[in-house]
């Protein structure tokens, strides 16, 4: 395998994984805020 | 100006929302920056070719695993010290992106040592060492979610996270206290042996990593506080 196999490994999986992390990122914030509004809804009932 | 001021959840979590868009921006500049020199400028190495540019990733990301570790256990300390909300959840915040560099360090090693060692892996001291770093990052953030009570789960993993500690200067001093197929250092407090134009691109994507870092801890870690303190008016009233 030429060296290109290996620097496109290593670069792209780099790149795979940062864009994962900042995936997962903003599904938190997202979950979080749900979080906010269900509480906002309970207080609402109460 | 009371420092005490900014570790009120309330007021880092606005203060964590400014700050984190700056350090993404400066990540951006700095990897296109380093990418230009590591690729465009940095001359093809005598002995290893065009494969040794995985350094530009791999030294940074290794790095940054044993920094992130370290302030992950500062944070982790000053919190079982004092008690404090925030010291904990920023360790909490630290531990996936320390996690996902030692990944990143680990895998392109491999990628690194199949065209120069002829092999993918090997139980050499510095790899070792660095798996055992990985594991203590999956370790911490298992044991801070493993429990009902955050604030429990937040003690146990500190604890955790400063045992940990000692394998730091096992991986930095691994190359000179056994004989290891991972070479030496090449960059020292003293100097480098290595060429400038190589060096601009490694510090440059070093300066990227560290501040894709702060900016994901601090993005994370205004979920967590979001998360803790629902149920607080300040943030009802967001």
């Amino acid at each position: 395998m030429n060296h290109q196999y290996y620097l496109w490994m290593s670069y792209g999986a780099t790149a795979i994984a940062m864009a994962l992390e900042l995936a997962i990122l903003l599904a938190r914030r997202a979950r979080a805020k749900r979080m906010i509004e269900e509480e906002r809804d309970l207080e609402a009932q109460d | 100006m009371n420092l005490f001021y900014f570790s009120s959840p309330a007021t880092f979590y606005r203060l964590a929302g400014w700050m984190a868009p700056w350090f993404f921006a400066l990540a951006l500049l700095l990897g296109i920056a380093g990418m230009y020199y590591g690729f465009a400028v940095a001359p093809t190495d005598a002995v290893q070719g065009e494969v040794y540019r995985v350094i530009f990733i791999h030294v940074p990301a290794a790095w940054m695993s044993m920094f992130l570790y370290f302030v992950m256990a500062v944070y982790s300390g000053v919190s079982l010290s004092f008690n404090t909300r925030l010291g904990a959840m920023m360790a909490r915040a630290i531990a996936p992106t320390g996690a996902m560099m030692t990944f990143v360090a680990l895998w392109t090693g491999a990628f690194w040592g199949r065209p120069t060692w002829g092999t993918y892996w090997a139980w050499d001291a510095r790899m070792t060492s660095e798996l055992v770093l990985l594991f203590l990052y999956f370790g911490y953030i298992a044991l801070s979610n493993a429990f009902d009570d955050p604030r429990r789960g937040d003690r146990a993993a500190a604890l955790l996270a400063l045992i940990g500690l000692v394998n730091l200067p096992i991986i930095y001093f691994s190359v000179h206290w056994w004989n290891t197929l991972h070479q030496g250092s090449s960059v020292k407090l003293t100097g480098t042996t290595m060429h400038v134009a190589m060096l601009t691109a490694m510090l440059l994507m070093t300066f990227s990593f560290w501040m894709y870092s702060i900016a994901t801890a601090l993005t994370r870690v205004r979920s967590i506080i979001l998360e803790r303190e629902r149920r607080t008016r300040w943030v009802r009233e967001l």
